[in-house]
């Protein structure tokens, strides 16, 4: 930047400090150093009077009217709006929500009634016993002293019927899906465990097992 | 910056953190303190009123809003100036510049209690000021209008110490080459009035 005058270097100086001398701003120092320069150089003085004209006039108030009441109310006006329009959507989400909450607890409510009653009416269905064996599924209806005897698939009839006769059999069920007999003693003169021990040790019988021993 | 200065920013300050709790008598005072300063400098930037006066609303639109991030790194003053000039350059972009041409606005529309002093000072200024680019006349304003330092108007027009040095200093140049000439018009103009 150079200073646009053919001029020395305290003119370039003078230049500088006016606006802050102006404005008051400046220091003492330098306020004092350019009235000094002012008093000996014809040609800041005029540009130092031009820059004051130019302050008193930038100074002077607007002279295009512009009401600060009106201008005031549509500024209040506009942040009541805004105050308005943030408020409504709160007050809208609120109420969602607080029929979602409703809505939500009602169905745990009702899915809990749900459970309960299932799970009554499964306990009345099963009773106390929450699961079931094979060997104890008839339990309820076999008689007293019952076993369950699988025979090998390879057994002749002959063979099992003279595995009946042998041990005294009756054979009050069967055979089921599997395979299975519900035999029961002929006669009390043989313990229930006794003819399972026999049964387990003749040949071709796969399994054999007291159902009331079944838990 | 002087006493009266400090004084007024430490004002604009408990006025801003009323602001930031929502005060709006807080917001009506600072508005009523900053609305003739802004008038005068966004005239600066253009001449229509409407425009002015929605520059100026949305200028403390912001400074609500904005009032509770008020960091204090440079006076209320600067930030609020600061803050007008952006919206000013917003408006001027949206509804067109309106550079100073209307020698009307500086005579006929000027108020009617204007003495003839300040009339002949408006009229030569208007012409001055015609001569100078947007951002030149905003920085004539910022330093001798409002009394802004070269920090201040940096901070205000977002750009750098030197820009504003530059600004300034070309201002002043095209004004030195034409003002000796404008004062003799104008007081032609004036001298010839009725």
């Amino acid at each position: 930047m150079t200073f646009p005058m053919n001029a020395s270097r305290d003119c370039a100086r003078a230049w500088e400090a006016m606006p802050w001398v102006l404005q008051g701003n400046a220091s003492p120092e330098q306020a004092q150093w350019l009235d000094g320069h002012l008093a000996q150089c014809a040609a800041c003085r005029v540009e130092y009077a031009q820059q004051l004209r130019l302050r008193e006039a930038l100074a002077l108030p607007a002279d295009v009217a512009v009401d600060a009441n009106a201008g005031l109310k549509h500024l209040l006006d506009r942040l009541d709006a805004h105050d308005a329009e943030v408020a409504q959507p709160t007050k809208a989400r609120a109420r969602t929500a607080g029929w979602l909450l409703r809505g939500l607890a009602a169905a745990v409510v009702l899915q809990a009634l749900g459970i309960g009653i299932l799970g009554l009416k499964l306990y009345r269905e099963q009773g106390a016993t929450d699961y079931r064996t094979y060997s104890s599924q008839d339990a309820a209806r076999a008689p007293a002293g019952a076993i369950r005897v699988v025979p090998d698939d390879s057994m002749k009839v002959s063979e099992w019927n003279a595995h009946v006769h042998e041990l005294h059999l009756q054979i009050v069920s069967g055979p089921n899906a599997v395979g299975a007999y519900t035999v029961v003693p002929d006669g009390a003169a043989t313990t229930q465990d006794e003819l399972v021990r026999q049964l387990r040790a003749m040949r071709g019988i796969r399994m054999a097992e007291p159902v009331a021993a079944v838990p | 910056m002087n006493e009266a200065d400090i004084e007024a920013d430490a004002t604009d300050r408990a006025l801003l953190q009323r602001m930031a709790a929502g005060d709006r008598v807080a917001l009506a005072t600072l508005y009523r303190g900053y609305h003739g300063r802004l008038c005068r400098f966004l005239t600066r930037l253009t001449r229509r009123p409407d425009v002015i006066d929605e520059v100026i609303n949305d200028c403390f639109w912001i400074a609500w809003q904005k009032a509770a991030t008020f960091q204090g790194d440079s006076r209320v003053s600067t930030w609020i100036m600061g803050i007008a000039y952006r919206c000013g350059l917003k408006a001027l972009r949206q509804h067109g510049d309106e550079p100073i041409e209307d020698d009307a606005l500086y005579g006929d529309r000027a108020p009617s209690h204007d003495p003839s002093e300040d009339h002949e000072l408006r009229d030569w200024l208007g012409k001055a000021l015609e001569r100078l680019t947007v951002d030149q006349r905003v920085v004539l304003e910022l330093v001798y209008g409002v009394g802004h330092s070269l920090n201040d108007v940096a901070v205000i027009m977002q750009c750098p110490v030197g820009t504003v040095k530059a600004r300034l200093f070309h201002a002043r140049v095209r004004l030195r080459n034409v003002l000796p000439d404008l004062a003799g018009e104008s007081s032609a103009h004036v001298g010839g009035a009725p």
